[in-house]
């Protein structure tokens, strides 16, 4: 008989125990999953959601993050034309950030509104009609929830405004535009109210145009491994812009979300712990209980290294079931979790925090095996040391 | 908006005063009295500024994962430095008593063109939505944990009353009653029970300790971040009692059931 087939049959014999035994080791190897996603998660969202079209570098004001702040990049035009003669540059546009108003029948809308450069835009993706043609200054893009407010559809004519002036009541600038599509803005929270224009018109109606402002660059390197080097080269022609590859921007993201990365290793932690406890007790208790058993096996000439293997094997059938049902079990907390922390207002409707990654899942996998593994040295010791003949004596009287 | 720090400039009659965060202040060895150089953008750094005052920042939870550097300055200079004169991002607006904050909203939302009036008590709970989120995902993480050690206490009281099986039987054998030996089970969980929530609040205290120290540190803030209050302290300790006492009046409940004999490992 293998020691796994025994260890088995030996956890049969005390159904209640052993249940509870494989619920608490799910439930804690359900949390370890569910960290082990968290910790990983927001680090691989957050880079799915940044490289989404390709765009490998982002350029904004000196000392802020994309859409941080108000602040922007003068003579947009301009430094998007330098970038693009750049070696090693396939694509670069340019996006502005900006607050409009939409004219309904009766009042207004405030929207936010994007600036693009269709030829190069990295922050949305069409999902119906068409998307705007390059120097099409007549044509917008709505989100679904734009098109909501403004109670229109694809061929609709809308009107935004721009720089309400409340000393003379009326807005600076007005503006009539034909609904070209419905995008998704990536980057945009959910139900939030985004158009898109070309470059110029957001600009006049946001801001001043003779300035040429533009919030953020966004730049596509012609291949992935000079990204690194393309972002050190546009940093030193751009010193008073702050140029930031996807990578940094992760690690950027990540020190701000640390809170939750730390958690997760806490908590990961101590779901490791508990479970080792688990494994360990129980066995300890059904060796002592045993220990009559396992000298009458050694007394007819069962090697040291069964009883050891036996033991162990026990250890690692109770840690493979209970993670079993661990797994499903936290993959349904991991959803209940992340439906919460995605709530967190302003945060991109795409973006998930327990995300599964082969590499991280095998290796909590591997250590949460190791471990209850490593449970069972101590109960296998006091079942390889029993003093056989005092054992067997004991258990006559 | 940029900063350049001069060092052994004389302050010009023109210059500003400023009043520096003390975590900026400390990042750039500036001093009260020292000179630095404004600008709205890194190539147009024309104003000069003396630091006036190094101040400390009320401690806001929304301002900590932000590692923005800020100075303040008298509204009339930040008008001036960014070129926009007689514009502001908000206003305040105190109200007489008697006036609730709803109705002035209305008033001043039905007349009002280019700006929108919201009661300080939205935006306080919108501003606090973040920390409703955090909240809410920290009261699942409790719930599971609690189902966690609920199921191991439950375990472990299973093999502590099985332990007892000899004991039991000799007891039954005697001619105690079933009674008297579920009752000192039961007593026996509730002692574990009280010993092990006593340990696991020492435990509790100290690790929020190591939190605060920790985040603190890490965040250069006075915010407190883990707090165990008495009703924490009571929630936690009666729960584990009643868990403990739960678990082991099941397992004795079960153990008492049982003919002395097949305790005894001879039937």
């Amino acid at each position: 008989m293998t020691g796994l087939v025994w260890g088995l049959k030996s956890l049969g014999r005390h159904p209640l125990r052993t249940a509870l035994s494989l619920a608490g080791i799910a439930v804690a190897s359900a949390m370890l999953l569910d960290m082990v996603m968290l910790s990983g998660g927001i680090e691989k969202s957050f880079s799915e959601l940044l490289l989404a079209r390709g765009y490998q570098i982002r350029i904004t004001p000196k000392g802020t993050l994309p859409f941080d702040t108000e602040g922007s990049i003068p003579r947009t035009s301009e430094v998007v034309r330098t970038i693009r003669a750049e070696p090693g540059v396939e694509a670069a546009g340019a996006v502005l950030g900006t607050a409009v108003y939409g004219r309904t029948r009766d009042s207004l809308v405030t929207l936010f509104g994007y600036g693009i450069q269709p030829e190069a835009q990295g922050i949305y993706q069409v999902t119906a009609g068409a998307d705007l043609a390059p120097g099409d200054t007549l044509g917008i893009l709505l989100s679904e929830t734009a098109a909501g407010l403004l109670h229109t559809s694809i061929g609709d004519t809308v009107t935004l405004a721009g720089r309400l002036d409340p000393q003379i009541a009326s807005a600076s600038v007005d503006r009539r535009l034909v609904v070209r599509g419905l995008v998704r803005w990536i980057y945009d929270h959910r139900g939030q109210p985004s158009v898109g224009t070309v470059l110029p018109v957001m600009q006049r109606l946001g801001r001043d145009a003779a300035a040429d402002p533009g919030s953020l660059l966004l730049v596509k390197a012609a291949d992935d491994r000079a990204v690194d080097n393309l972002a050190e080269r546009l940093r030193e022609r751009f010193p008073a812009l702050e140029v930031n590859s996807v990578a940094e921007l992760v690690v950027q993201a990540k020190r701000r979300l640390v809170y939750f990365t730390q958690l997760a290793y806490v908590l990961g932690g101590m779901s490791l712990i508990v479970a080792v406890l688990l494994v360990a007790t129980l066995l300890t208790i059904t060796v002592n209980e045993r220990l009559g058993e396992i000298a009458t096996l050694r007394a007819i000439g069962v090697s040291r290294g069964t009883v050891v293997r036996q033991v162990l094997a026990e250890g690692v059938a109770l840690t493979v079931l209970g993670s079993a049902g661990g797994i499903l079990l936290g993959l349904a907390t991991a959803e209940y979790l992340d439906a919460i922390l995605t709530s967190f207002p302003g945060l991109p409707a795409t973006f998930s925090f327990f995300v599964p990654r082969a590499d991280t899942l095998s290796l909590a996998a591997l250590v949460l095996l190791l471990t209850g593994s490593l449970a069972g040295i101590y109960p296998a010791w006091l079942a390889s040391r029993a003093p056989i003949a005092a054992t067997l004596r004991a258990e006559a009287t | 908006m940029t900063l350049v720090v001069l060092q052994g400039t004389p302050p010009a009659a023109s210059t500003t005063g400023i009043a520096v965060e003390r975590a900026v202040a400390e990042r750039l060895h500036l001093a009260v009295g020292d000179t630095v150089r404004l600008g709205a953008t890194p190539d147009s750094l024309r104003r000069l500024a003396v630091v006036s005052a190094i101040y400390e920042p009320r401690p806001d939870p929304a301002e900590i994962s932000r590692r923005s550097s800020r100075v303040r300055l008298h509204l009339p200079d930040l008008a001036v430095l960014l070129g926009a004169p007689d514009r502001v991002d908000r206003f305040g607006i105190g109200l007489v008593p008697g006036v609730s904050a709803d109705s002035g909203v209305t008033v001043l939302n039905r007349s009002a063109f280019g700006f929108r009036a919201h009661p300080s008590a939205v935006i306080a709970s919108e501003s606090s939505q973040t920390f409703k989120v955090v909240s809410r995902f920290h009261r699942a993480i409790a719930v599971i944990s609690i189902v966690a050690s609920a199921v191991f206490l439950l375990c472990i009281m299973l093999l502590k009353v099985e332990e007892r099986r000899m004991d039991a039987a000799v007891m039954r054998f005697v001619g105690v009653r079933r009674r008297t030996i579920f009752g000192a089970l039961v007593l026996e969980a509730a002692l574990i029970a009280i010993l092990g929530s006593v340990l696991g609040a020492a435990l509790a205290f100290l690790a929020g300790s190591a939190t605060n120290a920790y985040y603190r540190r890490f965040f250069d803030t006075e915010l407190v971040f883990s707090l165990i209050t008495p009703r924490i302290l009571w929630f936690s300790l009666a729960l584990s009692l009643v868990l403990g006492i739960a678990a082991g009046a099941a397992a004795a409940w079960r153990l008492v059931r049982i003919r002395p004999m097949v305790l005894w490992g001879r039937a």
